[in-house]
Protein backbone atom coordinates (compact mmCIF):
# COMPACT_ATOMS: atom_id res chain seq x y z
CA UNK A 1 0.00 0.00 0.00
CA UNK A 2 1.49 3.35 -1.02
CA UNK A 3 1.81 6.17 1.50
CA UNK A 4 -0.60 9.07 1.30
CA UNK A 5 0.66 12.62 0.86
CA UNK A 6 -2.44 14.57 1.90
CA UNK A 7 -5.55 13.79 3.92
CA UNK A 8 -8.77 15.74 3.74
CA UNK A 9 -12.36 15.73 2.59
CA UNK A 10 -14.01 16.19 -0.78
CA UNK A 11 -17.16 18.20 -0.08
CA UNK A 12 -20.14 19.09 -2.21
CA UNK A 13 -23.43 20.08 -0.65
CA UNK A 14 -23.97 18.03 2.49
CA UNK A 15 -21.92 15.19 1.07
CA UNK A 16 -18.46 14.67 2.53
CA UNK A 17 -15.99 12.11 1.22
CA UNK A 18 -12.95 11.73 3.47
CA UNK A 19 -10.00 10.90 1.27
CA UNK A 20 -6.28 10.35 1.07
CA UNK A 21 -4.13 11.57 -1.79
CA UNK A 22 -1.36 9.49 -3.35
CA UNK A 23 1.13 10.42 -6.01
CA UNK A 24 0.28 8.79 -9.33
CA UNK A 25 3.55 9.49 -11.09
CA UNK A 26 7.00 8.26 -10.30
CA UNK A 27 9.45 9.79 -12.75
CA UNK A 28 12.10 7.26 -13.68
CA UNK A 29 14.61 9.74 -14.99
CA UNK A 30 18.12 8.61 -14.08
CA UNK A 31 19.43 11.03 -11.49
CA UNK A 32 23.07 11.78 -10.87
CA UNK A 33 24.63 13.76 -8.10
CA UNK A 34 27.49 16.14 -8.70
CA UNK A 35 30.93 14.84 -7.80
CA UNK A 36 34.40 16.30 -7.90
CA UNK A 37 36.18 14.55 -10.79
CA UNK A 38 39.56 14.66 -9.03
CA UNK A 39 38.61 12.71 -5.94
CA UNK A 40 35.05 11.49 -6.50
CA UNK A 41 33.82 13.40 -3.45
CA UNK A 42 30.36 14.92 -3.34
CA UNK A 43 29.82 18.50 -4.41
CA UNK A 44 28.07 20.76 -1.92
CA UNK A 45 26.20 23.90 -2.82
CA UNK A 46 27.08 26.69 -0.43
CA UNK A 47 25.29 30.01 -0.19
CA UNK A 48 27.50 33.08 -0.55
CA UNK A 49 26.64 36.71 -0.12
CA UNK A 50 27.48 38.37 -3.43
CA UNK A 51 28.37 41.62 -1.69
CA UNK A 52 30.51 40.31 1.16
CA UNK A 53 31.93 37.36 -0.77
CA UNK A 54 31.43 35.30 2.39
CA UNK A 55 29.52 32.11 3.09
CA UNK A 56 26.07 32.71 4.57
CA UNK A 57 24.47 30.32 7.04
CA UNK A 58 21.05 28.95 5.96
CA UNK A 59 19.13 30.90 8.59
CA UNK A 60 20.39 34.17 7.14
CA UNK A 61 18.98 33.45 3.69
CA UNK A 62 15.59 35.01 2.97
CA UNK A 63 13.31 35.22 -0.04
CA UNK A 64 12.94 38.48 -1.88
CA UNK A 65 10.56 39.56 -4.60
CA UNK A 66 12.14 41.94 -7.09
CA UNK A 67 10.15 45.07 -7.74
CA UNK A 68 10.37 46.89 -11.04
CA UNK A 69 12.55 49.49 -9.34
CA UNK A 70 15.11 46.76 -8.64
CA UNK A 71 14.33 46.93 -4.93
CA UNK A 72 13.47 43.71 -3.12
CA UNK A 73 10.55 43.00 -0.82
CA UNK A 74 11.51 40.34 1.69
CA UNK A 75 8.78 37.84 2.41
CA UNK A 76 9.20 35.06 4.94
CA UNK A 77 8.04 31.49 4.68
CA UNK A 78 4.96 31.98 6.86
CA UNK A 79 3.89 34.99 4.85
CA UNK A 80 4.12 33.06 1.62
CA UNK A 81 2.19 30.23 3.25
CA UNK A 82 -0.52 32.70 4.23
CA UNK A 83 -1.35 33.12 0.55
CA UNK A 84 -2.12 29.42 0.35
CA UNK A 85 -5.78 29.87 1.10
CA UNK A 86 -8.02 28.18 3.60
CA UNK A 87 -8.56 24.76 2.07
CA UNK A 88 -5.73 22.70 3.49
CA UNK A 89 -8.21 20.09 4.74
CA UNK A 90 -10.98 20.28 2.19
CA UNK A 91 -11.48 19.96 -1.55
CA UNK A 92 -14.33 22.29 -2.22
CA UNK A 93 -16.23 20.94 -5.22
CA UNK A 94 -17.71 23.68 -7.30
CA UNK A 95 -19.39 21.86 -10.17
CA UNK A 96 -19.25 18.73 -12.29
CA UNK A 97 -18.24 19.18 -15.91
CA UNK A 98 -18.15 16.73 -18.82
CA UNK A 99 -14.67 15.20 -18.78
CA UNK A 100 -14.58 15.21 -22.58
CA UNK A 101 -14.83 19.02 -22.56
CA UNK A 102 -11.70 19.43 -20.46
CA UNK A 103 -8.79 19.36 -22.85
CA UNK A 104 -5.84 17.50 -21.32
CA UNK A 105 -3.65 20.63 -21.73
CA UNK A 106 -5.37 21.85 -18.59
CA UNK A 107 -4.06 18.90 -16.58
CA UNK A 108 -0.78 19.53 -14.83
CA UNK A 109 0.19 17.04 -12.09
CA UNK A 110 -1.70 13.82 -11.45
CA UNK A 111 -2.55 12.08 -8.20
CA UNK A 112 -4.68 9.15 -7.09
CA UNK A 113 -7.44 9.59 -4.56
CA UNK A 114 -8.25 6.83 -2.08
CA UNK A 115 -10.77 6.68 0.75
CA UNK A 116 -10.04 7.14 4.42
CA UNK A 117 -11.15 4.30 6.66
CA UNK A 118 -14.57 5.80 7.37
CA UNK A 119 -15.14 7.00 3.83
CA UNK A 120 -15.29 3.84 1.73
CA UNK A 121 -19.05 4.04 1.03
CA UNK A 122 -19.05 7.70 0.08
CA UNK A 123 -15.91 7.17 -2.03
CA UNK A 124 -17.40 4.26 -3.95
CA UNK A 125 -20.54 6.26 -4.58
CA UNK A 126 -18.65 9.27 -5.93
CA UNK A 127 -16.46 7.03 -8.06
CA UNK A 128 -19.52 5.26 -9.51
CA UNK A 129 -21.36 8.53 -10.16
CA UNK A 130 -18.37 10.12 -11.92
CA UNK A 131 -17.76 7.02 -13.98
CA UNK A 132 -21.40 6.74 -15.00
CA UNK A 133 -21.83 10.41 -15.88
CA UNK A 134 -18.41 10.82 -17.50
CA UNK A 135 -18.02 13.99 -15.50
CA UNK A 136 -15.15 15.46 -13.51
CA UNK A 137 -15.58 17.31 -10.22
CA UNK A 138 -13.93 20.74 -10.26
CA UNK A 139 -12.85 22.31 -7.03
CA UNK A 140 -10.06 23.99 -5.16
CA UNK A 141 -7.76 22.86 -2.41
CA UNK A 142 -4.54 23.87 -0.68
CA UNK A 143 -1.56 21.58 -0.98
CA UNK A 144 1.88 22.45 0.38
CA UNK A 145 0.72 25.99 1.11
CA UNK A 146 -0.48 26.56 -2.41
CA UNK A 147 -4.02 26.60 -3.67
CA UNK A 148 -4.86 24.61 -6.77
CA UNK A 149 -7.81 24.21 -9.02
CA UNK A 150 -8.32 20.48 -9.44
CA UNK A 151 -10.33 18.05 -11.53
CA UNK A 152 -11.31 14.72 -9.98
CA UNK A 153 -12.41 11.95 -12.31
CA UNK A 154 -12.88 8.20 -12.47
CA UNK A 155 -9.71 6.35 -13.46
CA UNK A 156 -9.75 2.54 -13.61
CA UNK A 157 -11.49 1.63 -10.34
CA UNK A 158 -10.23 4.64 -8.42
CA UNK A 159 -10.40 8.42 -8.64
CA UNK A 160 -7.63 10.49 -10.18
CA UNK A 161 -7.02 14.12 -9.25
CA UNK A 162 -5.33 16.50 -11.67
CA UNK A 163 -4.08 19.93 -10.68
CA UNK A 164 -5.20 22.32 -13.40
CA UNK A 165 -3.49 25.03 -15.37
CA UNK A 166 -5.39 28.28 -15.50
CA UNK A 167 -6.51 29.69 -18.83
CA UNK A 168 -3.91 32.48 -18.64
CA UNK A 169 -1.15 29.90 -18.28
CA UNK A 170 -1.95 28.44 -21.67
CA UNK A 171 -0.72 29.62 -25.03
CA UNK A 172 -3.54 29.47 -27.54
CA UNK A 173 -3.65 29.56 -31.35
CA UNK A 174 -4.29 33.31 -31.14
CA UNK A 175 -0.90 33.79 -29.45
CA UNK A 176 0.82 32.14 -32.39
CA UNK A 177 1.48 33.34 -35.85
CA UNK A 178 0.26 30.46 -37.96
CA UNK A 179 0.97 30.63 -41.68
CA UNK A 180 -1.97 29.37 -43.69
CA UNK A 181 -1.89 27.36 -46.84
CA UNK A 182 -3.26 29.23 -49.83
CA UNK A 183 -4.92 26.13 -51.20
CA UNK A 184 -6.45 23.40 -49.10
CA UNK A 185 -5.26 19.86 -49.69
CA UNK A 186 -7.59 18.15 -52.14
CA UNK A 187 -9.79 15.18 -51.44
CA UNK A 188 -7.48 12.70 -53.08
CA UNK A 189 -4.56 13.79 -50.91
CA UNK A 190 -6.64 13.59 -47.73
CA UNK A 191 -7.89 10.14 -48.68
CA UNK A 192 -4.34 8.97 -49.27
CA UNK A 193 -3.07 10.48 -46.05
CA UNK A 194 -5.88 8.77 -44.19
CA UNK A 195 -4.98 5.52 -45.85
CA UNK A 196 -1.41 5.99 -44.69
CA UNK A 197 -2.57 6.77 -41.14
CA UNK A 198 -4.73 3.64 -41.21
CA UNK A 199 -1.80 1.53 -42.34
CA UNK A 200 0.22 2.79 -39.36
CA UNK A 201 -2.70 2.34 -36.97
CA UNK A 202 -2.12 0.24 -33.88
CA UNK A 203 -3.80 -0.53 -30.65
CA UNK A 204 -2.38 1.75 -27.95
CA UNK A 205 -0.26 -0.38 -25.64
CA UNK A 206 1.74 2.00 -23.48
CA UNK A 207 3.59 -0.81 -21.73
CA UNK A 208 5.43 -1.63 -24.95
CA UNK A 209 6.95 1.79 -25.30
CA UNK A 210 10.19 1.98 -23.40
CA UNK A 211 12.30 4.89 -22.37
CA UNK A 212 15.26 4.09 -24.61
CA UNK A 213 17.11 7.12 -23.36
CA UNK A 214 16.88 5.93 -19.75
CA UNK A 215 17.97 2.43 -20.82
CA UNK A 216 20.96 3.84 -22.73
CA UNK A 217 22.12 5.86 -19.71
CA UNK A 218 21.78 2.87 -17.38
CA UNK A 219 23.69 0.71 -19.88
CA UNK A 220 26.45 3.31 -20.04
CA UNK A 221 26.68 3.34 -16.26
CA UNK A 222 27.03 -0.45 -16.22
CA UNK A 223 29.64 -0.31 -18.98
CA UNK A 224 31.63 2.31 -17.15
CA UNK A 225 31.41 0.29 -13.91
CA UNK A 226 33.07 -2.56 -15.80
CA UNK A 227 35.79 -0.22 -17.00
CA UNK A 228 34.58 -0.10 -20.61
CA UNK A 229 34.76 2.96 -22.77
CA UNK A 230 31.70 4.83 -23.92
CA UNK A 231 31.61 5.76 -27.58
CA UNK A 232 29.13 7.95 -29.36
CA UNK A 233 26.59 6.18 -31.61
CA UNK A 234 26.72 6.34 -35.39
CA UNK A 235 24.43 8.60 -37.29
CA UNK A 236 21.84 7.10 -39.57
CA UNK A 237 19.76 9.51 -41.60
CA UNK A 238 17.61 9.02 -44.63
CA UNK A 239 16.71 11.73 -47.09
CA UNK A 240 13.01 11.67 -47.84
CA UNK A 241 11.50 12.87 -51.11
CA UNK A 242 10.26 16.43 -51.48
CA UNK A 243 7.05 16.15 -53.45
CA UNK A 244 3.99 15.63 -51.20
CA UNK A 245 2.00 13.41 -53.55
CA UNK A 246 5.03 11.32 -54.40
CA UNK A 247 5.85 10.96 -50.71
CA UNK A 248 2.32 9.79 -49.92
CA UNK A 249 2.41 7.29 -52.75
CA UNK A 250 5.85 6.03 -51.81
CA UNK A 251 4.86 5.71 -48.14
CA UNK A 252 1.73 3.80 -49.03
CA UNK A 253 3.66 1.48 -51.29
CA UNK A 254 6.04 0.83 -48.44
CA UNK A 255 3.19 0.38 -45.98
CA UNK A 256 1.45 -2.15 -48.22
CA UNK A 257 4.55 -4.24 -48.81
CA UNK A 258 5.56 -4.64 -45.22
CA UNK A 259 2.49 -3.56 -43.26
CA UNK A 260 2.53 -0.65 -40.83
CA UNK A 261 3.85 -2.66 -37.94
CA UNK A 262 6.75 -4.04 -39.88
CA UNK A 263 7.80 -0.51 -40.81
CA UNK A 264 7.71 0.46 -37.17
CA UNK A 265 9.65 -2.55 -36.00
CA UNK A 266 12.50 -2.04 -38.42
CA UNK A 267 12.92 1.55 -37.41
CA UNK A 268 12.94 0.82 -33.69
CA UNK A 269 15.25 -2.16 -33.89
CA UNK A 270 17.68 -0.11 -35.95
CA UNK A 271 17.77 2.41 -33.14
CA UNK A 272 18.13 -0.26 -30.52
CA UNK A 273 21.15 -1.78 -32.13
CA UNK A 274 22.97 1.50 -32.54
CA UNK A 275 22.35 2.21 -28.86
CA UNK A 276 23.56 -1.20 -27.83
CA UNK A 277 26.72 -0.66 -29.76
CA UNK A 278 27.16 2.60 -27.96
CA UNK A 279 26.75 1.01 -24.60
CA UNK A 280 28.93 -2.01 -25.25
CA UNK B 1 5.04 35.88 -30.18
CA UNK B 2 7.11 33.48 -28.20
CA UNK B 3 10.25 31.99 -29.64
CA UNK B 4 10.22 28.48 -30.96
CA UNK B 5 12.06 25.88 -28.90
CA UNK B 6 12.93 23.63 -31.76
CA UNK B 7 12.54 23.47 -35.50
CA UNK B 8 12.61 20.39 -37.64
CA UNK B 9 10.14 18.21 -39.40
CA UNK B 10 7.36 15.91 -38.48
CA UNK B 11 7.78 12.78 -40.49
CA UNK B 12 5.46 9.87 -41.06
CA UNK B 13 6.06 7.37 -43.75
CA UNK B 14 8.01 9.36 -46.30
CA UNK B 15 6.02 12.53 -45.75
CA UNK B 16 7.84 15.39 -44.07
CA UNK B 17 6.18 18.44 -42.58
CA UNK B 18 8.55 21.25 -41.56
CA UNK B 19 7.45 22.52 -38.15
CA UNK B 20 8.49 24.73 -35.25
CA UNK B 21 7.79 23.79 -31.64
CA UNK B 22 6.27 26.27 -29.17
CA UNK B 23 5.35 25.70 -25.56
CA UNK B 24 1.60 25.67 -25.00
CA UNK B 25 2.02 26.59 -21.33
CA UNK B 26 3.62 29.67 -19.85
CA UNK B 27 4.97 30.12 -16.38
CA UNK B 28 2.90 32.70 -14.51
CA UNK B 29 4.26 31.81 -11.10
CA UNK B 30 5.63 34.48 -8.84
CA UNK B 31 9.32 33.86 -8.35
CA UNK B 32 11.58 34.90 -5.52
CA UNK B 33 15.31 35.41 -5.24
CA UNK B 34 17.43 34.30 -2.33
CA UNK B 35 18.86 37.24 -0.42
CA UNK B 36 21.24 37.70 2.48
CA UNK B 37 19.02 38.93 5.33
CA UNK B 38 21.71 41.23 6.76
CA UNK B 39 22.47 43.35 3.71
CA UNK B 40 19.80 42.39 1.20
CA UNK B 41 22.43 41.28 -1.33
CA UNK B 42 21.75 38.42 -3.71
CA UNK B 43 22.86 34.95 -2.69
CA UNK B 44 25.12 33.03 -5.06
CA UNK B 45 25.43 29.28 -4.96
CA UNK B 46 29.01 28.05 -5.19
CA UNK B 47 30.09 24.49 -5.61
CA UNK B 48 32.50 23.02 -3.10
CA UNK B 49 34.23 19.69 -2.84
CA UNK B 50 32.92 18.19 0.37
CA UNK B 51 36.26 16.51 1.07
CA UNK B 52 38.75 19.24 0.22
CA UNK B 53 36.51 22.12 1.37
CA UNK B 54 37.58 24.03 -1.74
CA UNK B 55 35.55 25.64 -4.51
CA UNK B 56 35.28 23.56 -7.68
CA UNK B 57 34.80 24.86 -11.21
CA UNK B 58 32.13 23.44 -13.53
CA UNK B 59 34.76 21.74 -15.67
CA UNK B 60 35.87 19.63 -12.69
CA UNK B 61 32.42 18.33 -11.88
CA UNK B 62 31.24 14.90 -12.98
CA UNK B 63 28.00 12.97 -12.65
CA UNK B 64 27.95 10.33 -9.95
CA UNK B 65 25.59 7.40 -9.91
CA UNK B 66 25.38 5.06 -6.98
CA UNK B 67 25.05 1.40 -7.91
CA UNK B 68 23.00 -0.99 -5.77
CA UNK B 69 26.29 -2.28 -4.40
CA UNK B 70 27.00 1.18 -3.01
CA UNK B 71 29.84 1.64 -5.44
CA UNK B 72 29.85 4.95 -7.28
CA UNK B 73 30.23 5.29 -11.04
CA UNK B 74 31.25 8.68 -12.34
CA UNK B 75 30.42 9.81 -15.87
CA UNK B 76 31.92 12.92 -17.41
CA UNK B 77 29.97 15.43 -19.48
CA UNK B 78 31.56 13.96 -22.61
CA UNK B 79 30.45 10.46 -21.69
CA UNK B 80 26.92 11.59 -20.96
CA UNK B 81 26.90 13.42 -24.30
CA UNK B 82 27.93 10.20 -26.00
CA UNK B 83 24.90 8.45 -24.53
CA UNK B 84 22.56 11.33 -25.30
CA UNK B 85 20.45 10.48 -28.31
CA UNK B 86 21.75 11.91 -31.55
CA UNK B 87 20.06 15.20 -32.22
CA UNK B 88 17.86 14.92 -35.23
CA UNK B 89 15.67 17.36 -36.98
CA UNK B 90 12.73 15.03 -37.08
CA UNK B 91 9.81 13.96 -34.97
CA UNK B 92 9.45 10.38 -36.07
CA UNK B 93 5.85 9.25 -36.09
CA UNK B 94 5.85 5.53 -35.48
CA UNK B 95 2.17 4.76 -35.24
CA UNK B 96 -1.30 6.17 -34.99
CA UNK B 97 -3.63 5.14 -32.19
CA UNK B 98 -7.22 5.93 -31.22
CA UNK B 99 -7.38 9.17 -29.26
CA UNK B 100 -9.87 7.63 -26.84
CA UNK B 101 -7.37 4.94 -25.79
CA UNK B 102 -4.67 7.35 -24.63
CA UNK B 103 -5.37 8.34 -21.04
CA UNK B 104 -4.34 11.96 -20.38
CA UNK B 105 -2.59 10.85 -17.17
CA UNK B 106 0.30 9.99 -19.53
CA UNK B 107 0.49 13.55 -20.86
CA UNK B 108 3.30 15.68 -19.55
CA UNK B 109 4.12 19.05 -21.11
CA UNK B 110 1.97 20.55 -23.90
CA UNK B 111 3.39 22.20 -27.02
CA UNK B 112 2.19 23.45 -30.37
CA UNK B 113 3.60 22.50 -33.75
CA UNK B 114 3.39 25.29 -36.30
CA UNK B 115 4.31 24.96 -39.99
CA UNK B 116 7.49 26.74 -41.02
CA UNK B 117 8.93 27.91 -44.27
CA UNK B 118 7.61 30.34 -46.79
CA UNK B 119 6.58 27.92 -49.46
CA UNK B 120 3.12 26.61 -50.05
CA UNK B 121 4.11 22.93 -50.04
CA UNK B 122 4.97 22.54 -46.35
CA UNK B 123 1.87 24.47 -45.30
CA UNK B 124 -0.32 22.20 -47.35
CA UNK B 125 1.39 19.12 -45.96
CA UNK B 126 0.66 20.44 -42.44
CA UNK B 127 -2.98 21.10 -43.29
CA UNK B 128 -3.23 17.68 -44.86
CA UNK B 129 -2.09 15.99 -41.66
CA UNK B 130 -4.52 18.09 -39.59
CA UNK B 131 -7.45 17.15 -41.81
CA UNK B 132 -6.56 13.50 -42.14
CA UNK B 133 -5.93 13.00 -38.42
CA UNK B 134 -8.73 15.14 -37.10
CA UNK B 135 -11.36 13.29 -39.07
CA UNK B 136 -10.27 9.92 -37.80
CA UNK B 137 -9.81 11.08 -34.19
CA UNK B 138 -6.36 9.61 -34.12
CA UNK B 139 -3.27 10.43 -32.11
CA UNK B 140 0.16 10.05 -33.64
CA UNK B 141 2.85 8.53 -31.43
CA UNK B 142 6.46 9.29 -32.06
CA UNK B 143 9.79 10.12 -30.60
CA UNK B 144 12.01 13.11 -30.84
CA UNK B 145 15.01 14.67 -29.16
CA UNK B 146 14.67 18.01 -27.42
CA UNK B 147 17.95 19.29 -26.04
CA UNK B 148 19.64 16.14 -24.70
CA UNK B 149 16.67 13.94 -23.99
CA UNK B 150 14.57 11.75 -26.20
CA UNK B 151 10.87 12.05 -25.60
CA UNK B 152 7.92 9.90 -26.40
CA UNK B 153 5.32 12.26 -27.81
CA UNK B 154 1.69 12.29 -28.81
CA UNK B 155 0.62 14.57 -31.65
CA UNK B 156 -3.06 15.34 -31.99
CA UNK B 157 -5.31 17.89 -33.59
CA UNK B 158 -6.50 20.73 -31.37
CA UNK B 159 -8.22 23.89 -32.55
CA UNK B 160 -7.24 23.10 -36.13
CA UNK B 161 -3.55 22.88 -35.27
CA UNK B 162 -1.19 20.08 -34.36
CA UNK B 163 -0.67 19.85 -30.61
CA UNK B 164 2.29 17.87 -29.30
CA UNK B 165 2.53 16.52 -25.77
CA UNK B 166 5.54 14.86 -24.20
CA UNK B 167 4.42 11.65 -22.55
CA UNK B 168 5.31 9.69 -19.48
CA UNK B 169 6.22 6.06 -19.92
CA UNK B 170 3.76 3.50 -18.60
CA UNK B 171 6.16 2.40 -15.86
CA UNK B 172 6.20 5.95 -14.53
CA UNK B 173 2.53 5.71 -13.59
CA UNK B 174 2.21 3.99 -10.25
CA UNK B 175 -0.22 1.10 -10.11
CA UNK B 176 -3.53 2.19 -8.58
CA UNK B 177 -3.76 -1.22 -6.93
CA UNK B 178 -4.52 -1.21 -3.23
CA UNK B 179 -6.12 2.22 -3.34
CA UNK B 180 -9.72 1.29 -4.17
CA UNK B 181 -11.77 0.18 -1.17
CA UNK B 182 -12.93 -3.41 -1.09
CA UNK B 183 -16.36 -4.56 0.03
CA UNK B 184 -19.74 -4.44 -1.60
CA UNK B 185 -20.54 -2.17 -4.52
CA UNK B 186 -22.77 0.77 -3.67
CA UNK B 187 -26.50 0.13 -3.98
CA UNK B 188 -28.29 0.98 -7.21
CA UNK B 189 -30.56 3.51 -5.58
CA UNK B 190 -27.66 5.30 -3.94
CA UNK B 191 -25.74 5.46 -7.24
CA UNK B 192 -28.82 6.76 -9.03
CA UNK B 193 -29.21 9.45 -6.38
CA UNK B 194 -25.52 10.39 -6.63
CA UNK B 195 -25.75 10.53 -10.43
CA UNK B 196 -28.77 12.84 -10.19
CA UNK B 197 -26.84 15.11 -7.84
CA UNK B 198 -23.76 15.17 -10.08
CA UNK B 199 -25.97 16.05 -13.05
CA UNK B 200 -27.79 18.71 -11.03
CA UNK B 201 -24.46 20.30 -10.13
CA UNK B 202 -23.37 19.82 -13.72
CA UNK B 203 -22.13 22.69 -15.80
CA UNK B 204 -20.11 23.34 -18.91
CA UNK B 205 -16.37 23.62 -18.55
CA UNK B 206 -15.54 27.29 -18.83
CA UNK B 207 -11.81 27.75 -18.23
CA UNK B 208 -12.12 31.55 -18.25
CA UNK B 209 -14.31 31.33 -15.15
CA UNK B 210 -11.31 30.30 -13.06
CA UNK B 211 -8.58 32.64 -11.94
CA UNK B 212 -5.47 31.77 -10.00
CA UNK B 213 -6.54 33.07 -6.61
CA UNK B 214 -3.28 31.92 -5.11
CA UNK B 215 -1.21 34.13 -7.38
CA UNK B 216 -3.51 37.05 -6.58
CA UNK B 217 -3.17 36.51 -2.84
CA UNK B 218 0.59 36.14 -3.06
CA UNK B 219 0.77 39.46 -4.90
CA UNK B 220 -1.35 41.01 -2.17
CA UNK B 221 1.03 39.62 0.46
CA UNK B 222 4.00 41.17 -1.34
CA UNK B 223 2.19 44.50 -1.66
CA UNK B 224 1.29 44.52 2.01
CA UNK B 225 4.90 43.77 2.96
CA UNK B 226 6.13 46.54 0.68
CA UNK B 227 3.99 48.96 2.69
CA UNK B 228 5.47 47.58 5.87
CA UNK B 229 2.32 45.77 6.92
CA UNK B 230 2.04 42.42 8.65
CA UNK B 231 0.55 39.29 7.18
CA UNK B 232 -1.72 36.99 9.09
CA UNK B 233 -2.28 33.39 8.11
CA UNK B 234 -5.96 32.69 7.45
CA UNK B 235 -7.78 30.18 9.57
CA UNK B 236 -8.29 26.93 7.75
CA UNK B 237 -11.70 25.74 6.63
CA UNK B 238 -13.01 23.01 8.79
CA UNK B 239 -13.28 19.50 7.48
CA UNK B 240 -16.95 18.58 7.20
CA UNK B 241 -18.02 15.51 9.12
CA UNK B 242 -18.97 12.38 7.24
CA UNK B 243 -22.73 12.04 7.11
CA UNK B 244 -24.06 9.15 9.16
CA UNK B 245 -26.62 8.47 6.46
CA UNK B 246 -25.06 8.94 3.03
CA UNK B 247 -28.32 8.65 1.14
CA UNK B 248 -29.90 11.25 3.38
CA UNK B 249 -26.99 13.63 2.72
CA UNK B 250 -27.50 13.17 -1.02
CA UNK B 251 -31.23 13.81 -0.72
CA UNK B 252 -30.67 16.83 1.51
CA UNK B 253 -28.23 18.37 -0.96
CA UNK B 254 -30.61 17.71 -3.82
CA UNK B 255 -33.48 19.28 -1.90
CA UNK B 256 -31.36 22.36 -1.12
CA UNK B 257 -30.47 22.64 -4.76
CA UNK B 258 -34.10 22.44 -5.86
CA UNK B 259 -35.10 25.01 -3.26
CA UNK B 260 -32.57 27.43 -4.70
CA UNK B 261 -33.80 26.82 -8.22
CA UNK B 262 -31.45 26.22 -11.08
CA UNK B 263 -28.87 28.68 -9.81
CA UNK B 264 -25.94 26.36 -10.37
CA UNK B 265 -25.77 27.00 -14.07
CA UNK B 266 -24.24 30.42 -13.49
CA UNK B 267 -20.72 31.19 -14.54
CA UNK B 268 -19.45 32.34 -11.15
CA UNK B 269 -15.82 31.77 -10.44
CA UNK B 270 -15.11 29.44 -7.64
CA UNK B 271 -18.37 29.99 -5.84
CA UNK B 272 -19.35 26.99 -3.85
CA UNK B 273 -21.97 24.40 -4.29
CA UNK B 274 -25.18 25.09 -2.49
CA UNK B 275 -26.10 23.61 0.81
CA UNK B 276 -22.68 24.31 2.25
CA UNK B 277 -24.15 25.43 5.55
CA UNK B 278 -24.90 21.85 6.49
CA UNK B 279 -21.44 20.73 5.53
CA UNK B 280 -19.66 23.34 7.58
CA UNK B 281 -21.16 23.82 10.98
CA UNK B 282 -18.61 26.35 12.18
CA UNK B 283 -18.12 29.73 10.59
CA UNK B 284 -14.86 30.20 8.81
CA UNK B 285 -12.80 33.32 8.68
CA UNK B 286 -12.63 34.81 5.28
Amino acid sequence: MPRSIWNGTIAFGAVAVPIKLYSAVEAKTVHFHEVHLDDGARIEHRAFCSKEDKEVPKDEVVKGFELRSGRYVVVDREEIAAAGGTRSRIIDVDRFVPLADVDPVFFDKSYFVGPQDDGADAYKLLQAALEQTGRAALGRFTFHNREYLVAIRAYENVLALHTMRFADELVGPKDLDVPRAARKPDRREIAMAQQLIDSLHEEFRPGRLHDEHREAILAAIQAKAKGQEIEPPEDVDTEPPDDLMAALEASLGKGKDKGGKATKKTSSSKKGSSRRKAAA
Amino acid sequence: MARSLWTGSLSFGLVNVPVALYSAARDQDIHFHQLHAKDGARIEMRRFCAEEDAEVGYEDIGHGYELDSGKQVVLTDAELDAVAPRKTRTIDIQSFVDAADVDPILFDHPYWLIPTGDSEGPRRAYRLLVEAMGDADRVALGRFVLRTKEYLVAVRVRDGLLALTTMLFADEIRPAKGIAPGGAKPGKEAVAQAVRLVEALGDEFDPSAYRDEHRKRLRAVIKEKEKGGTIQAPEQDEEPAVAGDLLEALRQTMADLNAKGSGTKGKGSGTKAKGKAQAKPKAKSR
